[in-house]
């Protein structure tokens, strides 16, 4: 008797080939605009065309030469710093207090602390505004800073926690059985098994703070923008492929991020 | 060794199957008698899931054919196949009931509601868990969701039933009872079955046929009190209950050892293969191998002994226990006699070949 | 006998303070959100009963009229629900989509993992803007890609109008918000017990009627904790419906924007702002509710 492959029923064909075209569909469509905007950034001529009707990088060299797309670039690194940090200094010990912590209300301290991922970063961004304007503070970097760290707090926070939960508390107990003192355990043992989760939700918040828009329409500066607000206002006038050039450097910036996720913790664990 | 003849009613044939650089099956073959029920014995690693799976249709092999009651499934999809497979975490679905579950398979094939309605009811009697059709799996205990496993499998009416480690996840108290509810329905639907277990004793219990499998092949098959006396390789010898595997000599058909013990196999190097309860401990002069007790460990109906001969690995012997001496003290000198050299195997080859 | 006061108790010495489980290394956090979240968010709320004169409060004001009017006013109701269809759509086509790449995750093995799962995050480091700002470039009018492709190969003599309408913001929030749904599925998908679907198919089921019978009721949770969090994101974006919907487009939290930022009425940008975040989270809720109702059975206890 012939041996055949496993013979597949006419519907398992059909769906097996729908499921394969909308999957590609779909993949093609996440990489897609990316992938044009970067290859619209090299058109020579001064309007967008696809495929781009030769190379140039002088897009590229225009903002560079720009001014305050420059200077805006400048307030977004140093934003995205200072978020970090902020968020870095008080996230990771939260983190440890919602992972190890023995105390009743525990499970209500979590929700706390993860509530700003259910706020949309525009009524933060209000809330921040107003609350501004009713203790007499102007809109300004500061306030940028201070309520992209609300913003942002959750991300470090779950990021650490799920490195923290999956390490074994018992390494801290045989630590201690062989002598060593608080300080020397957590230096020695606890923080080095942290420190690649920490740098990947360092990168992610850093990216998140730097390319935040819906937080940063409201609460920053007039005079001094961060790069996201600014390409706002630009693309409503400008039709130029300085634009692309701009956001082809925003892609690559996002890549080197992924790239810091990718070999800390892993790509895969940022669905959690 | 002959694992089948032409009336078996399932039968696999040079099965083979590697999963990239790992041969995972080796040209398994053997067959099963029809309504028997054959045990797939062996430790972790050594292929019996896999047969099992290869059987369902979960795994393809690369060459080889499985053929029930004559006919070559091995092209089938495992959707196609109409085998019973009982998972070893049962694999209820979770989002369905007991009775949902059950009648799976029937809704599948397109039965009528009230057809369909009364198959259950049925099924579930069969494993008297008539009342429970409306809970959920995650409700049930764990001897429960198998009888709704094993419901859901015997309720399409499949010629062979599979069943992988089926009662790995039970607790052992559990176990025994439930492994000889299982002996008696299968045999009073009468369906041919095959188990995979690395549980001996289990293999014991359940089956008609055992088939003992190492790396991928298998290495002894046959009734399972066979394989126990007449193991054929030191494997085998050592997988099956408890041996003790001596070294020696075959030669003009006798084993060289203190005791006259029949060879069957060529003149070299032999194991002779003794098990524990064959050995008695006798003090003084005669036959047997010289020893000090090493280690005794009084079990309640019996007593185990470890005895120090001089080779390294001690004899071990289980004797019934001897209310009036009491147990025998460490570092008595004692015989390891033979009881029943008949009982005793000589095996061609050295005491570790292949471990 | 011992008595206690005679035995030596040893301090906690040997713990952190970080890991010896109390509840102090977490104070800075939760200082630092009732300072800079939960009083904005209180007083974005009180904004909206008040009157506001140059962004500070005139004593005494308080008042439900500015609610009320709001919620009598049938451009809120229509901006409400332009607001929720279109969020609701594109949730479902963003559902549609993201769903097979979960699935066919799960069946990938390697560096195709890899290539899949840098498609799905990389477009989410890049800001809502440059997103934005490429579907204006795909979509836009005589200059726009898909009008350049269709006139160049003379399928049609006219550009199409694809920019500023419903269509444009309908497919530039599904594309955005992909990758939302996609991971919590994913993760779900990835981990599932595949030996259920191995027993569907045993039972006689074909793959499909097992994908559509099994696997998908399987991950009705991960389902609906996505679709929660794309319709929440979608409901509130205002970045797209803005950019691509064009000027006259609008809507409620394209309003909340306008009303703060534009028009500077901050009691009426409270009052939509609030209405915003109220009618969200009943949205959220609402599909929670329905999700745990169908998944009933992950609660089942022996």
């Amino acid at each position: 008797m012939i041996r055949t492959r496993h013979s597949m029923a006419w519907i398992d064909r059909l769906g097996m080939a729908a499921l394969v075209l909308v999957t590609a569909f779909a993949l093609l469509l996440l990489v897609a605009p990316s992938l044009i905007v970067i290859a619209v950034s090299f058109e020579p001529r001064a309007y967008i065309s696809f495929p781009p009707s030769g190379f140039t990088l002088r897009w590229y060299q225009t903002v560079l030469e720009n001014r305050q797309l420059m200077d805006s670039v400048v307030v977004s690194l140093r934003t995205a710093a200072l978020v970090m940090l902020i968020c870095l200094l008080i996230g990771v010990p939260a983190a440890f207090a919602s992972v190890r912590g023995r105390f009743p209300g525990k499970a209500a301290l979590n929700a706390f602390l993860l509530s700003p991922q259910m706020m949309p970063g525009m009524v933060i961004g209000i809330a921040s505004l107003f609350f501004g304007a009713y203790v007499a503070f102007r809109a300004s970097n500061t306030m940028l800073v201070l309520s992209l760290s609300v913003f942002c707090l959750p991300f470090v926070i779950r990021i650490t926690m799920a490195r923290l939960a999956g390490l074994d508390a018992r390494l801290d107990e045989a630590s201690a059985n062989l002598g060593a003192g608080a300080l020397e355990t957590f230096a020695r043992v606890t923080f080095p098994q942290l420190a690649p989760a920490l740098t990947a939700a360092a990168a992610f918040t850093f990216i998140e703070a730097f390319d935040n828009v819906t937080v940063a329409l409201f609460t920053s500066d007039v005079r001094g923008r961060p790069l996201p607000v600014e390409l706002y206002y630009l693309v409503q006038f400008d039709s130029s492929p300085v634009i692309a050039a701009i956001s082809s450097l925003e892609i690559m910036l996002s890549f080197l991020v992924l790239l810091v996720i990718a070999r800390t913790v892993g790509l895969d664990r940022l669905g959690r | 060794m002959q694992n089948r003849n032409a009336m078996d009613f399932l039968v696999i044939d040079q099965v083979s199957k590697s999963f990239g650089k790992l041969q995972v099956l080796a040209g398994c073959s053997l067959g099963v008698p029809r309504g028997t029920v054959l045990t797939l014995l062996g430790p972790s690693g050594c292929g019996k899931t896999t047969l099992l799976r290869s059987i369902a249709g979960f795994v393809q092999p690369d060459s080889g054919r499985v053929l029930v009651d004559g006919h070559d499934i091995s092209g089938l999809a495992p959707n196609q196949r109409q085998v019973g497979y009982v998972f070893q975490n049962y694999a209820l679905f979770p989002h369905l009931t007991v009775s949902d579950n059950v009648a799976y398979g029937l809704k599948v094939r397109r039965r009528p509601a009230a057809e369909i309605a009364r198959r259950v009811a049925q099924a579930l009697e069969l494993v008297d868990l008539g009342s429970y059709g409306a809970r959920h799996p995650a409700q049930l205990s764990g001897g429960q969701q198998q009888r709704v496993a094993i419901a859901r499998a015997l309720i399409l009416e499949p010629s062979v039933l599979l069943l992988d480690e089926p009662f790995n996840a039970l607790d052992a108290r559990l176990r025994m009872t439930m492994q000889i509810e299982l002996r008696k329905l299968i045999e009073r639907v009468g369906i041919t079955s095959i188990f995979v277990t690395h549980d001996q004793l289990e293999a014991m219990t359940l089956s008609d046929n055992v088939a003992v499998m190492r790396s991928g092949a298998i290495e002894q098959f046959g009734p399972p009190l066979d394989i126990y006396d007449r193991p054929q390789t030191p494997y085998v010898a050592n997988f099956i209950g408890r041996a003790n595997l001596i070294a020696g000599n075959s030669a003009n058909g006798f084993f060289t050892g203190p005791q006259t013990v029949r060879s069957l196999v060529p003149d070299g190097v032999a194991t002779l293969v003794v098990r524990p309860e064959n050995i008695a401990i006798e003090t003084g002069d005669g036959p047997g191998w010289a020893g000090t007790i090493a280690f005794a460990t009084a079990l309640g109906p019996t007593v185990e002994y470890e005895i120090d001969c001089g080779w390294g690995e001690p004899l071990r012997a289980v004797v019934a226990r001897d209310f009036g001496r009491g147990t025998i003290p460490a570092r008595t000198a004692v015989r390891a006699v033979i009881v029943d050299p008949q009982a005793a195997v000589v095996l061609s080859g050295a005491r570790h070949d292949g471990h | 006998m011992v008595t206690e006061t005679t035995a030596l108790r040893p301090r906690n010495r040997w713990l952190h303070p970080l890991t010896s489980g109390g509840l102090a290394p977490a104070l800075p956090a939760v200082l630092y959100l009732v300072v800079f979240m939960v009083l904005p968010i209180g007083t974005l709320l009180l904004f909206g009963f008040v009157n506001i004169e140059r962004g500070r409060i005139v004593s005494d004001s308080f008042t439900l009229q500015p609610m009320i009017a709001a919620l009598n006013d049938p451009l809120v109701g229509r901006l409400m629900w332009r607001s929720f269809w279109v969020a609701a759509v594109s949730t479902l086509l963003t559902l549609v989509l993201a769903y097979p790449v979960a699935y066919v995750y799960g069946e990938l093995r390697g560096i195709w993992r890899t290539v899949v799962l840098v498609a799905i995050i990389s477009p989410l480091l890049t800001s809502a803007l440059v997103r934005a700002y490429a579907w204006l470039v795909i979509l836009g009018g005589r200059r726009g890609i898909v009008n350049q492709a269709l006139l160049s190969t003379g399928i049609i003599d006219e550009p199409l109008r694809l920019l500023n309408t419903d269509l444009a913001v309908l497919i530039g929030m599904t594309q955005i918000h992909l990758p939302f749904m996609i991971l919590p599925l994913l993760a779900v998908l990835a981990e599932r017990d595949k030996r259920l679907e191995e027993a569907s198919l045993n039972l006689g089921a074909s793959r499909t009627r097992t994908f559509f019978k099994v696997t998908v009721p399987m991950s009705m949770p991960a389902i609906t904790a996505g679709l929660a969090l794309v319709f929440a994101v979608s409901y509130t974006n205002f970045i797209v419906p803005q950019l691509l919907g064009g000027g006259s487009y609008s809507t409620l939290a394209v309003q909340v924007y306008e009303q703060t930022i534009v028009v500077l009425d901050w009691t009426r940008g409270a009052v939509l702002a609030t209405l915003l975040l109220g009618t969200c989270f009943l949205f959220v809720f609402l599909i929670v509710s329905v999700g745990a109702r169908l998944t009933r059975w992950t609660e089942a206890r022996p």
